[in-house]
């Protein structure tokens, strides 16, 4: 008996230190965060097929984590239609707060303001939904474009035959559109000999198929820029079959641990990619929404800076996944945007 | 090749059908109709081939033919599938995700499991076979029509090819949902069977995913049309309780069918695993549009206005050649997508309106 009543108050005095010390923590941080158990908020997915959804998922659940919130996954796998309703499906399960990832801007613009309506703060990452209210979170696709083309540049001249991978209509790539127009004009030595590109999963499959015929088009291109990293690896399935390794310079955006194997093969083709880590991105989105609400402002747009990582850095420093990417290249693995004194960030 | 069409029912019409008609221009007339029913696919197929080689510079020569062939060699694995379900009546919508499944399992199989190429190949056609199983006795025994069965099934794939790595894609060194890393790799055979190349007049030329789709097309042609089996099919498609009078164990066909369809669907998934270097988390979906939109086209080929395997991969060839020219001269997607959709209209028009026309 007494056993008992010691063990159990031993079990008490455990469980009061352990609360203690999670009030302790609790206490600086600002309403609604002093009872993070209490906070609710939603992440709305358009795009979850890839590395890159992935990594963004396991940022948003990292930071959530570390704020102690609790958080509702809604995945409408590229059905504009099914994400609205998902959006007032989490207003109906009364969420503090909703991440919306991806979309378009129809369909989302009239779902986000009903949110608001309803008083639930909302950020949007890469979506534009028109709303001075909703900040947008964004991996600043433009910067993106900008330094793989730059690369490609410096690596090859300002005057090449290029192919270009683009489907319209999407807005990190048509953001990252606007910057290879702009380079163009520029630079009036490069010229866009092809243009194609299909979203139809698996992407990089469909994606080669086309980069085969485009190459077999005009065998003069010197330089593809594929923007996303999943058309980057169709075009390299395509260079490889082709054997054009020698010939054809591969420049994109974004990064996974499969990209870097792909970078990395024995004379691969695939040669500069610049990236923000998605999984920082999906951290920050949850921040400036914890920020929102607390009552902050994270400003009408949150950018996250990129990096340019070339198949030379790769080598040289030994990087063989994301993990020991974020290691070796330190500005890759943290962004220091939307972080006020209080907010608790992810152990590395 | 030109056999499969000859022991087709759509023989020329018994010669007291024309009595009935006015004059001898009619009777030319239906010639040509019937010429056109017979031959009309085949010279637009043709005609496409000739236009691209004069329109797109780089069509023409043994590297480009044997890259269309290559990017339809899925494609027309699964659809040659899905042929021997449409030949016993049925229909198998779970085909695109028995394929990304399998190029699931086989990338499981090697980067988690680190099990070898022999393996997980082996991996791949049992779940095939399995899922075919379980679609035919679906169908057979439970009786829920077959679109609604293999419906179901395709949506229990797409969810349990993503529950063991809690939707994460597989790659080599990829992290595990207990945080550490995965030791294996996709192994150098595997990645054979989709990067390989056999010497054909040239050097590296003819794929192996190209060579497995030739096999494999002249395995369920050669089964469909000349063996008793494939005849038995045939009759369970055109009148099942006849064949079933007729002594035919007609359940277990169509259980049969079901699991020729799930295995030629795995194969197409171990291509796909082989040729990405990796597992990727995918629908199917554009995979399963794109195979029955080959096997319908399919029926179009020679007149035969049924399914058949000899269309089905004159089909699927067809569509490749469409979006590989027309990428060639810088045609948007979604106008190949018009163009495909437009195909396929055609084609059913052939099948359905002209043949049944001549039918009569």
């Amino acid at each position: 008996m007494i056993d008992r009543r010691s063990l159990l108050a031993a079990a008490g005095a455990a469980l009061m230190a352990t609360s203690l010390v999670g009030t302790a923590q609790a206490a600086d941080m600002p309403k609604p965060f002093d009872k993070p158990e209490d906070v609710k908020i939603a992440l709305v997915r358009y795009l979850s097929t890839g590395d890159f959804f992935q990594a963004y998922l396991a940022g948003v659940e990292r930071q959530a984590k570390a704020l102690g919130v609790d958080l509702r996954v809604f995945d409408s796998r590229q059905d504009a239609a099914l994400q609205a309703d998902m959006v007032d499906q989490a207003i109906a399960l009364g969420v503090d707060g909703i991440v919306i990832q991806h979309g378009l801007t129809e369909s989302m613009k009239a779902a986000a303001q009903r949110a608001l309506d309803a008083g639930i703060k909302v950020v949007a990452f890469d979506v534009n939904v028109e709303n001075d209210k909703i900040p947008q979170v964004e991996q600043s696709d433009r910067d993106l474009a900008r330094l793989a083309l730059e690369q490609a540049i410096k690596d090859n001249g300002d005057s090449f035959k290029a192919g270009y991978v683009y489907v319209p209509g999407i807005a990190p790539l048509d953001r990252r559109d606007e910057t290879w127009v702009k380079v163009k004009k520029a630079n009036p030595g490069i010229e866009e000999v092809a243009v194609f590109g299909t979203l139809d999963n698996p992407i990089a499959n469909s994606v080669a198929n086309q980069a085969g015929a485009a190459l077999r088009a005009n065998p003069q291109i010197t330089v593809m820029f594929a923007p996303y990293d999943e058309f980057a690896k169709g075009v390299k399935i395509a260079v490889d079959e082709l054997g054009m390794t020698d010939q054809v310079d591969i420049y994109s955006a974004d990064v996974s641990t499969a990209d870097i194997s792909a970078m990395r093969e024995p004379g691969s083709a695939w040669v500069a990619t610049a990236a923000t880590n998605p999984a920082v991105v999906g951290e920050v989105s949850v921040r400036a929404l914890a920020m929102l609400l607390a009552g902050e402002n994270p400003g009408a747009s949150v950018i996250v800076p990129p990096t340019l990582i070339t198949q030379k850095d790769l080598n040289d420093q030994d990087i063989k996944n994301m993990e020991e990417l974020g290691q070796k290249l330190p500005q890759f693995s943290h962004a220091d945007v939307a972080t006020p004194a209080w907010m608790p960030l992810p152990k590395r | 090749m030109g056999g499969a069409g000859m022991s087709g029912p759509v023989a020329p019409p018994p010669a007291g059908e024309d009595r009935g008609r006015v004059g001898g221009s009619s009777s030319r007339g239906d010639t040509a109709t019937r010429l056109a029913i017979r031959y009309g696919f085949l010279v637009l197929l043709a005609g496409l081939v000739v236009f691209f080689m004069a329109a797109a510079e780089g069509f023409t020569s043994v590297f480009s033919a044997v890259f269309i062939f290559q990017s339809v060699a899925i494609t027309a694995i699964l659809a040659l599938g899905v042929t021997a379900t449409l030949v016993v009546g049925g229909f198998d919508l779970s085909i695109g995700a028995v394929a990304t499944s399998s190029m699931m399992a086989s990338a499981y199989a090697m980067v988690v499991w680190n099990l070898g190429a022999v393996e997980a190949v082996l991996v791949c056609l049992l779940l095939g076979l399995v899922v075919g199983l379980i679609n035919g006795m679906l169908v057979v025994y439970t009786r829920i029509p077959d679109l609604l069965a293999t419906l179901g099934m395709m949506f229990v794939l797409i969810g349990l090819q993503r529950i063991p790595t809690e939707g994460r894609s597989i790659a080599a060194g990829m992290t595990l949902p207990d945080g550490s890393t995965a030791e294996g790799t996709f192994s150098a055979a595997f990645m054979a069977i989709g990067r390989h190349r056999f010497d054909l007049v040239e050097k590296n030329v003819l794929p192996v995913s190209v060579l497995f789709m030739l096999a494999m097309g002249f395995l369920i042609w050669f089964f469909l049309e000349y063996t008793r089996y494939g005849r038995v099919m045939y009759a369970i498609g055109s009148n099942e309780r006849a064949a079933a009078l007729a002594g035919a164990p007609v359940r277990r066909y169509k259980i049969a069918a079901y699991m020729i369809s799930g295995v030629f669907a795995s194969v197409g998934g171990i291509l796909l695993a082989a040729r990405l270097g990796r597992g990727d988390i995918a629908s199917g979906n554009n995979l399963l549009l794109d195979s029955v939109a080959a096997a319908l086209i399919g029926f179009a080929v020679l007149g035969a206005a049924k399914p058949n395997a000899f269309g089905t991969a004159i089909g699927a060839l067809f569509v490749g050649v469409l979006l590989q020219g027309l990428t060639m001269l810088n045609v948007p997607y979604y106008t190949q997508d018009f163009v495909k959709g437009a195909v396929l209209v055609l084609a059913l028009i052939f099948t359905f309106t002209l043949s049944h026309r001549q039918d009569r």
